[in-house]
C-alpha cells in the first residue's frame, strides 16, 4: 500500500516512468484496489476509455488507394506529355536525310543501286564505242605517217646525190 | 519510404493521430479530415521520410502542428489559449455527467490544449517525456511541469468531489 502512496505522489508530481506508471495502472485494473485509493480508479479508468476511441470511418489504406489512382492519373499525363514532346523534340531536330547513294536519271531520283550500276555500265560502253569508231580516223593518220616516213627518206637521198654531185664539180 | 512501409509506421497510427486531432480540434469529422490530411501530406513526403529517427513522435508532431494551424485558419473555433486556467463545469455539462469517469474526461477535455495534449500523449498512448518534447518543441523539463500541472488540476478535482461524498455521508 505504501508503495503505491508513493507511486501515487511521484504520479501527481509528474515523475514516474512509464514503467511505474504501468505499475499504477495494473493496480486499478485488478479490481483489488485498498479504500483509501478507490477515488483515484476513476482516474485510470478514464484513460482505459480513452484508448478506445477509435476513427469511425476506416483511414488505414485510404491515402494509398486515393495517392494510387491520383498517382496513376498523374503517371498517364506524365508519360503522354513525355512521349508527345519526344515525338515533337524527333520531329524538330530530326537528322536532314543525307543519303548521297541516288542517281537522277531523266530527272527521276533512282535509289536502286544495281540498276543505276547496270545503267551506268551501259552508259558506258556506248560511251567507249562511240570513242573507239572515233579514233578510227586517227588510225588512218598514222598509217600516212609511216608513208610519209618513206617520203622523208627521198628527201634524204636527194640531198646525198646534192653532195655527191657538188664534189664532182669542185674536182 | 515505400507503400508498406508507410502503411507498417504511418497508416497503422490512424487511430492515436485520430485521438489527438480529436483532443485538440473537439470535433470528430474535423480530426478525421485533419488526419487524412496528414497522411496525404506525409505520403507526398514519404522519400525524405526516412531520414526521419523517430517516426512515430515526428507524425505526431506534424499531426499537432497541422491541428493548431487549422485552429489558427478557423477563428471561429473555441480553443482556450495555452494558459488559460480551466473553468468549472457548468450546470449543463453537470447534468450529463453521469459518473466520475465521465467527470474527469470531461476535465481532460477542458484543460488547455498544452496540457490537455501532454496528459493524453503520456497516461493514454503511453509516450517516453522525450517523445512528448520532441512533439511539443519542449523541454522535458517544461514536459514534466505541464503533466504535473494537469494531474495536479485533476487530483483537485477528485478531492473536491471526495470531499462532497465523505459531507453527504456524514450528513446521512
Amino acid at each position: 500500500m505504501e508503495k503505491i502512496d508513493d507511486l501515487l505522489e511521484k504520479y501527481f508530481r509528474g515523475e514516474t516512468t512509464l514503467a511505474e506508471e504501468q505499475v499504477l495502472k495494473q493496480y486499478f485494473k485488478t479490481g483489488q484496489i485498498q479504500p483509501a485509493h478507490e477515488m483515484y480508479r476513476p482516474l485510470f479508468e478514464a484513460f482505459e476509455q480513452e484508448l478506445s476511441v477509435k476513427a469511425s470511418s476506416p483511414v488505414h489504406n485510404n491515402v494509398s488507394k486515393k495517392r494510387n489512382i491520383k498517382l496513376l492519373w498523374i503517371q498517364t499525363i506524365s508519360f503522354t506529355g513525355i512521349a508527345a514532346a519526344l515525338l515533337l523534340a524527333l520531329w524538330i531536330i530530326r537528322p536532314q536525310e543525307t543519303n548521297d547513294n541516288y542517281a537522277v536519271i531523266s530527272g527521276d531520283r533512282i535509289e536502286d543501286t544495281d540498276f543505276a550500276q547496270k545503267y551506268a555500265e551501259k552508259k558506258l560502253n556506248k560511251v567507249n564505242d562511240i570513242l573507239i569508231n572515233s579514233m578510227k580516223p586517227m588510225q588512218n593518220i598514222d598509217k600516212a605517217r609511216q608513208s610519209l616516213k618513206q617520203i622523208n627518206k627521198i628527201s634524204e637521198t636527194r640531198d646525198k646525190i646534192q653532195e655527191i654531185q657538188n664534189k664532182i664539180q669542185i674536182k | 519510404m515505400d507503400s508498406s512501409q508507410f502503411n507498417n509506421q504511418i497508416l497503422i497510427l490512424s487511430d492515436k493521430l485520430f485521438r489527438l486531432a480529436k483532443s485538440i480540434l473537439r470535433n470528430d469529422m474535423a480530426a478525421e479530415d485533419a488526419v487524412q490530411e496528414l497522411h496525404l501530406k506525409l505520403w507526398e513526403k514519404r522519400k525524405t521520410l526516412d531520414e526521419v529517427e523517430n517516426i512515430s513522435a515526428f507524425t505526431f508532431k506534424s499531426m499537432r502542428n497541422l491541428c493548431l494551424d487549422l485552429i489558427r485558419i478557423n477563428k471561429d473555433e473555441v480553443e482556450l489559449p495555452p494558459e488559460t486556467e480551466y473553468d468549472e463545469i457548468n450546470p449543463y455539462q453537470q447534468t450529463e455527467i453521469k459518473d466520475m469517469v465521465t467527470c474527469i474526461r470531461n476535465l481532460i477535455d477542458n484543460l488547455p490544449e498544452l496540457q490537455r495534449t501532454i496528459i493524453k500523449m503520456r497516461d493514454v498512448e503511453g509516450f517516453e517525456l522525450s517523445e512528448i518534447a520532441f512533439i511539443t518543441n519542449l523541454t522535458e523539463n517544461a514536459v514534466t511541469v505541464n503533466l504535473s500541472r494537469a494531474r495536479q488540476k485533476i487530483r483537485e478535482k477528485i478531492l473536491t468531489e471526495q470531499k462532497k461524498v465523505e459531507q453527504t455521508i456524514w450528513k446521512k
